[in-house]
C-alpha cells in the first residue's frame, strides 16, 4: 500500500521516523477494538494496536529483543483504562504514548506512566498515528526526568504535558540516549503509591466497574487509582468487569468445566495426571486427576506451574502449588524461589519454597476459604510476568 | 541577494522583498544608533562573531533594549538561506521565498529560547536548522490541515493549540473553558468507525449530538442544546484555522514596540559589558576551534558509511529531495528511506557525541544529544551543498 504522498512531502525534518502499519495488523486492529467497554476505549486500543504493530519491528530491528510490557495479552486490560503502553528493550523502558493529533503542539503522557514506580518508564516516545495513510510518525520523545523538570501538570485529565519546544525532535538520539546518558539524568525518583487492603480494592472495582464511566481513571485521586491498578490482578479484574465477563479466574471452574478462554491466553491449561500412588496393586485403575497448568519463560528456560487440588469442604480447600521444569528429568536451579501471597500481596506462613540447591521440584501448600484469592510469584521473576488473583 | 559586510549593517538592517524577490536591506534607525554607540564603546569588539553574543547574553538578562532586534536583525540571512533552500526543494507549491521567509522570522523567538551557547555551537548555525525546520513544520501543518474536515480537525488538534487558537480569537476565560468541555465531549462521543476516513470525518448524526449533549449537562451542570455545542465546536475549528493561517504582516521594518525600550548607554549592565565581552571573546575563539573540528569528524564519518546511506544522505541534504522522491530513486520503499535516514544520522551523532565526550569532557546529556541533533542537521547540509561546488 502506498502511503499518502503529500505526508511524505511536507515530512518537517530528517528527525522524524515514518514507519508502515502492516496492512494485515489494520484490520486486526478494528476486531481487537470491539472487546471494551466504550467506543472511546476502543479506539484508543485501536490506535495503541496500530502504533504497536508499526513500531516493534522497528526496535526489534535496531534495539534487538523489544517486548510489550506486561504482555500482549495484559494489553487490553490497560488500553481500558488508560492511552500508551511500555516495551522493555534490556536495560530500557520506552513508553509508546500515540495520538491523533496532526499539529505536535506538545506530548501528553498520562500520569500512570510517570508516577506508578513499575509503569514508569525511561523515555517517552511521542507517536502520530495516521490510519489514513497506513502509518505512524515518531516525531519525537524525551525522558522521565525532562517530563518531571519541564512538563506541565494538567489536573484536568491527570496528564503532564511537555511543550514541543522541550521534546527532542531526533529519533536518532534515542539508541544514543540509551548508550551514553547515564541512567540517573534519566529517570527521576517516584514517590511509592500506598497500600490498598483487599476490601478496599474490592470496594473500588465495585464502583468504577459501571460501564457509564467512561474515564475511571479520573473517579477516585490518583494515589488510590494507581494503586488499584498497579496491581496486575486488580487491573484484570477491573477490566473484565467493565466487560461485563463472569469471573474468569476461578480454578474450581477451569477443574469443573475449563480454562476460561481469556486465562487460556495466558497460558492456562488443564491436564490430566496418572497420578502412581504407592499402595495401588497392579492392574487396579485409578481414575486421572485433573489440574490445571502454565508453561514460564524464567532466565531463559520453561518451567511448569501446576496447581493441584488435595482435598475440598465446604470451608477449608487445600491446594498445591508446583513448579518443575518442563523438560523431564531436568531440575530448577539453587537459588529459585516459589512464593504465594494474599490477594492484598501479603505473606503468610510456609507461603514459599526456595532451592536452596538444584531441585526437581518447588511446591507449597495452601488452605483456603473458599473462592480465596491468592497470588503467585517465582524468583527470579518469569518473563512477561504480571500479577493474578487465583480464585481457589 | 547580497550578503551584508559591514558590523553596522548587520545588526540593524533588515532584508525587504519586493513580491517574492530580495529588494534591498532596509535601515532601522534606531538599531544603527544604538550599533554604532555600542561599537564605540567596544572597540576592540569589532569582529562579526563577538555581536550575536554579546546582544544573546543582554537578551538574556532581560534588561529592556533593543538586544532582540539586533538579534533578529543579524538572522536575516540565516533565515533567508533556510528559506531559499526550502523553496527549492518545494516543486509545484503555493509558498513563495517570501512566505517561508515570514513564517520563520515570526518566530524567531524559538531560536533565541533554544540558543544555547555553553554547548559550543554558532548562533547562526542553530538559527539555520531551527528556520528550516519551523518552515517545514509549518508547511506540514498548513497541508494536513487543509485536507481535514471541521469534524476531522477538531479529532487531530491537540489541546494546547485548540486553547492557544481559542486565545487568540480574543474569547474570554469562561467561554473558552466552556469551548474546551464541548470539545472533550465531542472527542469522547464521536470516534471514527472501521474503514472511515479520519481526515474527513462527517458532522456528529443526531444520536451522537445527544450523547454530547447529554455528557456536557453532566460534567457542568448547566444545559446546553445540542445546536449551540455544535456553534461553539465549528467556531473552535474555524478559530484554530485562523490562528495556523495567521493574516502575515511584516514583523521586520519600523512595527517594534518603542515603548520601555532604554539605549543601552543608560542601562547598568552596560558597564560591566567589559568583563562580558573578553568572556564571550573568549568563548568564541575556543567555540571555532571546536566546531571546525567537529565538521571534519563528520566529513570524515560521512565517507565511511556505506554505499547506500551516504546517497540517501546525498539525495536528501545536497538535492533536497524529499524521502518519497529518494525512494523512487533509489527504488525503494519509502519507509526503508526513513529508516535508513534514521539509521545514518544515528551513527554520526555517536561519533560526534563520542567526540563531545571525550574531548570535551562534556557528560553527555539528553539536552547534549539535543542540540548535536540540531546543529548537524545544518553541517550536513552545508557539507553536502559546499561538496556539491568543489566539484
Amino acid at each position: 500500500m502506498i502511503a499518502h504522498p503529500t505526508l511524505f512531502t511536507f515530512t518537517s525534518g530528517a528527525g522524524e521516523l515514518i514507519l508502515e502499519i502492516p496492512t494485515e495488523q489494520q484490520i486486526q486492529a478494528w476486531l481487537w477494538s470491539q472487546y471494551f467497554s466504550h467506543p472511546v476505549s476502543g479506539y484508543r486500543a485501536f490506535l495503541n494496536k496500530l502504533c504497536l504493530s508499526a513500531i516493534l519491528p522497528w526496535l526489534e530491528q535496531n534495539f534487538a529483543q523489544a517486548k510489550p510490557w506486561t504482555s500482549t495479552t495484559a494489553l487490553p486490560s490497560f488500553w481500558e483504562l488508560v492511552n500508551g503502553c511500555a516495551i522493555v528493550l534490556d536495560q530500557m523502558r520506552l513508553i509508546l504514548v500515540p495520538g491523533e493529533e496532526i499539529d505536535r503542539g506538545e506530548l501528553r503522557v498520562p500520569q500512570e506512566w510517570v508516577d506508578i514506580p513499575s509503569w514508569s518508564g525511561d523515555c517517552y516516545l511521542a507517536i502520530q498515528v495516521e490510519p489514513d495513510d497506513n502509518c505512524v510518525i515518531i516525531w519525537g520523545y524525551c525522558t522521565h526526568a525532562q517530563l518531571q523538570t519541564y512538563g506541565i501538570y494538567d489536573l484536568s485529565d491527570r496528564t503532564y504535558c511537555l511543550d514541543a519546544a522541550e521534546v527532542i525532535k531526533d529519533i536518532s538520539t534515542l539508541a544514543l540516549v540509551k548508550e551514553l546518558v547515564p541512567k540517573e539524568s534519566i529517570r527521576s525518583s517516584v514517590q511509592p503509591l500506598p497500600v490498598l487492603q483487599r476490601q478496599q480494592a474490592q470496594n473500588l472495582i465495585c464502583c468504577l466497574q459501571k460501564p457509564e464511566i467512561i474515564a475511571p481513571r479520573l473517579e477516585i485521586p490518583f494515589p488510590l487509582w494507581g494503586a488499584l491498578i498497579e496491581h496486575g490482578g486488580w487491573r484484570q479484574n477491573l477490566y473484565q468487569q467493565r466487560l461485563g465477563l463472569l469471573q474468569q479466574w476461578s480454578v474450581w471452574k477451569w477443574l469443573e468445566s475449563g480454562v476460561s478462554e481469556l486465562a487460556q491466553q495466558w497460558g492456562w491449561e488443564n491436564l490430566s495426571l496418572q497420578l502412581h500412588t504407592a499402595g495401588a496393586r497392579s492392574g487396579e485403575k485409578i481414575p486421572p486427576r485433573t489440574i490445571v497448568s502454565r508453561q514460564l519463560a524464567i532466565a531463559g528456560q520453561l518451567y511448569e506451574l501446576r496447581i493441584v487440588p488435595q482435598s475440598r469442604s465446604s470451608h477449608t480447600n487445600i491446594w498445591r502449588f508446583e513448579l518443575r521444569n518442563a523438560t523431564a528429568k531436568a531440575a530448577i536451579p539453587g537459588g529459585f524461589k516459589l512464593r504465594l501471597l494474599t490477594e492484598d500481596l501479603q505473606p503468610f506462613p510456609d507461603n514459599e519454597d526456595v532451592a536452596t540447591t538444584t531441585v526437581e521440584l518447588l511446591f507449597v501448600e495452601v488452605a483456603c476459604e473458599p473462592a480465596e484469592g491468592v497470588v503467585w510469584e517465582t524468583e527470579p521473576l518469569p518473563e512477561n510476568y504480571d500479577r493474578e488473583i487465583l480464585r481457589l | 541577494m547580497h550578503l551584508r559586510t559591514n558590523i553596522v549593517e548587520i545588526f540593524s538592517t533588515f532584508l525587504q522583498f519586493e513580491g517574492d524577490r530580495f529588494c534591498s536591506w532596509v535601515t532601522d534607525a534606531k538599531l544603527r544608533q544604538s550599533m554604532q554607540s555600542c561599537i564605540q564603546k567596544i572597540p576592540q569588539s569589532a569582529s562579526e562573531n563577538f555581536w550575536p553574543l554579546y546582544w544573546y547574553r543582554i537578551w538574556q538578562s532581560q534588561v529592556k533594549s533593543f538586544a532582540r532586534e539586533h538579534l533578529i536583525a543579524y538572522l536575516q540571512e540565516s533565515c533567508y538561506q533556510a528559506s531559499a533552500k526550502i523553496v527549492q526543494t518545494l516543486r509545484y507549491s503555493q509558498y513563495k521565498l517570501s512566505d517561508c521567509f515570514q513564517i520563520a522570522i515570526a518566530q524567531v523567538d524559538k531560536v533565541l529560547k533554544g540558543f544555547d551557547p555553553n554547548q559550543g555551537f554558532s548562533m547562526e548555525s542553530y538559527a539555520s536548522a531551527i528556520f528550516g525546520s519551523i518552515i517545514r513544520d509549518t508547511l506540514r501543518q498548513h497541508h494536513e490541515i487543509d485536507i481535514c474536515s471541521d469534524w476531522g480537525l477538531l479529532r487531530k488538534i491537540s489541546q494546547k493549540r485548540l486553547v492557544e487558537s481559542l486565545h487568540a480569537s480574543g474569547l474570554s476565560a469562561d467561554t473558552i473553558y466552556a469551548y474546551l468541555r464541548a470539545w472533550h465531549c465531542f472527542k469522547t462521543f464521536y470516534v471514527p468507525k472501521p474503514s472511515q476516513a479520519t481526515r474527513q470525518l462527517r458532522r456528529p448524526d443526531s444520536q451522537t449530538w445527544e450523547a454530547i449533549a447529554q455528557a456536557y449537562k453532566s460534567q457542568t451542570h448547566s444545559q446546553v442544546d445540542s445546536q449551540t455545542l455544535e456553534n461553539w465546536l465549528l467556531n473552535s475549528a474555524k478559530a484554530v484555522r485562523r490562528f495556523v493561517y495567521p493574516p502575515v504582516t511584516s514583523i521586520n521594518v519600523s512595527t517594534f514596540e518603542e515603548e520601555g525600550r532604554e539605549w543601552l548607554d543608560n542601562i547598568p549592565a552596560a558597564e560591566n559589558s567589559l568583563l562580558n565581552d573578553i568572556i564571550a571573546q573568549e568563548e568564541q575563539q575556543i567555540r571555532t576551534q571546536q566546531l571546525l573540528e567537529m565538521k571534519a569528524i563528520l566529513a570524515t564519518t560521512v565517507t565511511q558509511l556505506e554505499p547506500q546511506a551516504q546517497e540517501i544522505l546525498q539525495l536528501y541534504y545536497k538535492q533536497g529531495l524529499t524521502q518519497q522522491y529518494i525512494a523512487k530513486q533509489l527504488q525503494i520503499q519509502q519507509y526503508t528511506v526513513s529508516r535508513r535516514l534514521t539509521k545514518a544520522r544515528e551513527t554520526l551523532l555517536r561519533v560526534l557525541a563520542q567526540w563531545s565526550q571525550e574531548k570535551l569532557h562534556i557528560s553527555v546529556t539528553s539536552d547534549l544529544l539535543k542540540s548535536i541533533s540540531t546543529v548537524m542537521e545544518e553541517w550536513l547540509q552545508s557539507h553536502f551543498l559546499g561538496e556539491g561546488i568543489g566539484g
